[in-house]
């Protein structure tokens, strides 16, 4: 029996008053790999070294059976990513297949592939939020240096293309050692020369390629308190233009807050003291180019089901690993012993645990390579 | 007008999606746009299937409800004609 209560109510006021604590029915967004080919071999690609990065990709029936399926579940949107996206030449029928099944996506592209007639495709759909496209230099000289001779250019070209058709662009920088000392040059390129809205930016992880390449593209604590610095100059210079969920930005703001609350003596921030650096899992996954669905595309190894044998909403529901994941908030920071003595424990969500897994494999684990104690010990300091 | 003889009926192109308890969310794919629904809602929209008259939503909700207001035939039609308005169900035959 429903209650009605005493009057009538039929919607609720607004998303915003939606505070869903137990996992949704299905997921809202799906990230989904359609291929492991790429043109490029950047130096920190998180791909390519891991177990999904097979050489055979799901061909095209396959994809559009699972677009039907993610359609019954009433997904919302697909992050449709690689490898290269572009790279497929069945692409257009694959974003047909999740506009037929009522889906909005996301394309996330090295930009150097993108044609007129793609992007012209892209645009008459009407259901494209935005195609990321990574620039990690603010010249040739510096892009290029991690992502290939020539890469900048075309890049450059693609988001041209994209803009020329009214598709939203989201630029990614990916801050790793060559590009740590040109971020102002990045920032004028982006928002003034080329006069994007805005612009995302990460650092290179220690995972996939970066992990082999990490004395050429992995920060250094004096890089990070470099990027750190800069980014939150640039941003202020920018009015906020400048966004992050990860790498040194967020690092300065998570930081920064972290030490506030420290000097202020308060007992905890909230969602913190636990391991609760990632809510992913209660609203999205993944699905590597071979078809296997994974809790997301940077834990690869963890294989929950293959699309179109397994039932998604009953991998999503069930399956023991998301469980776990999903259970990692509660998990105390203070049972571990790389967290002994912090004075942050409280004010710290452990961060990202595929970082954690990169570093140690074990994701039930706090990062380290965003903690703030191992940051301060080795030599860096909070920015003000 | 939605009027006594109307049976509404959703438009195909948005999207249900049912989150936890009961609670739901109308999606529309071509603006982003979204739109909360409680239980009661949630029951109605799948009411509007183009068989339904107002009257007859509000008998099979006083079936499933307790503590049905008196007025609940304005409520059932305002949600509706709000639906409506947004695109998000037409009026049927």
């Amino acid at each position: 029996m429903r209650d009605t209560g005493h009057k009538l109510t039929l919607k609720a006021e607004g998303l915003d008053s939606c505070s869903i604590m137990k996992p949704i029915k299905t997921p809202r967004s799906v990230d989904i790999e359609i291929t492991n080919d790429c043109n490029l071999r950047c130096k920190y690609c998180y791909h390519f070294t891991g177990p999904g990065d097979v050489r055979e990709d799901v061909p095209t029936g396959e994809w559009l059976s699972f677009f039907e399926e993610l359609g019954r579940c009433a997904v919302m949107d697909v992050y449709i990513e690689g490898g290269e996206p572009f790279f497929r030449e069945d692409l257009r029928e694959l974003i047909d297949g999740v506009v037929k099944n009522r889906m909005r996506f996301k394309l996330l592209s090295n930009g150097t592939l993108i044609t007129d007639e793609a992007a012209s495709y892209i645009a008459s759909t009407g259901r494209c939020d935005n195609v990321q496209v990574s620039i990690d230099g603010g010249s040739p000289q510096t892009h290029d240096l991690s992502r290939g001779k020539g890469s900048f250019h075309r890049a450059v070209a693609g988001i041209n293309i994209l803009r020329k058709h009214q598709i939203p662009v989201g630029a990614r920088v990916t801050i790793n050692r060559h590009n740590v000392r040109g971020l102002d040059e990045i920032a004028k390129f982006l928002l003034d020369d080329i006069g994007l809205p805005a612009f995302s930016t990460n650092s290179a992880g220690p995972m996939g390629l970066c992990r082999q390449n990490q004395e050429e593209m992995g920060l250094t604590v004096e890089d990070r308190q470099i990027a750190m610095e800069s980014l939150l100059s640039l941003n202020k210079k920018y009015n906020g233009r400048i966004k992050a969920q990860a790498g040194p930005l967020a690092d300065a703001r998570q930081w920064r807050m972290m030490e506030q609350a420290r000097r202020e003596g308060r007992a905890q921030l909230p969602n913190c003291g636990f391991l609760s650096g990632c809510g992913g899992v209660m609203d999205k996954m993944a699905v590597r180019a071979d078809g296997v669905m994974t809790p997301c595309t940077q834990m690869s190894h963890i294989e929950l089901g293959r699309i179109n044998r397994d039932d998604l909403m009953e991998v999503w529901q069930h399956h023991p690993e998301l469980k776990r994941l999903r259970e990692r908030a509660a998990i105390p920071l203070s049972t571990f012993e790389f967290c002994k003595g912090c004075e942050y424990m409280h004010y710290c969500t452990g961060n990202c645990p595929a970082l954690a897994y990169a570093t140690l494999k074990e994701d039930n684990h706090p990062s380290p390579d965003a903690c703030l104690k191992r940051f301060l010990e080795a030599g860096g300091t909070i920015p003000e | 007008m939605l009027t006594e003889e109307s049976k509404p009926v959703v438009n195909q192109r948005i999207v249900l999606r049912e989150e936890s308890d009961d609670w739901a969310i109308l999606f529309d794919p071509d603006t982003s746009g979204t739109y909360g629904l409680n239980p009661v809602a949630v029951y109605i929209w799948k009411c509007l299937d183009g068989k339904n008259t107002i009257a007859d939503i509000v008998r099979k909700l006083g079936k499933e409800c307790k503590d049905m207001p008196d007025d609940a035939v304005n409520h059932v039609k305002a949600f509706v004609d709000e639906l409506i308005e947004k695109g998000y169900a037409g009026y049927g035959t």
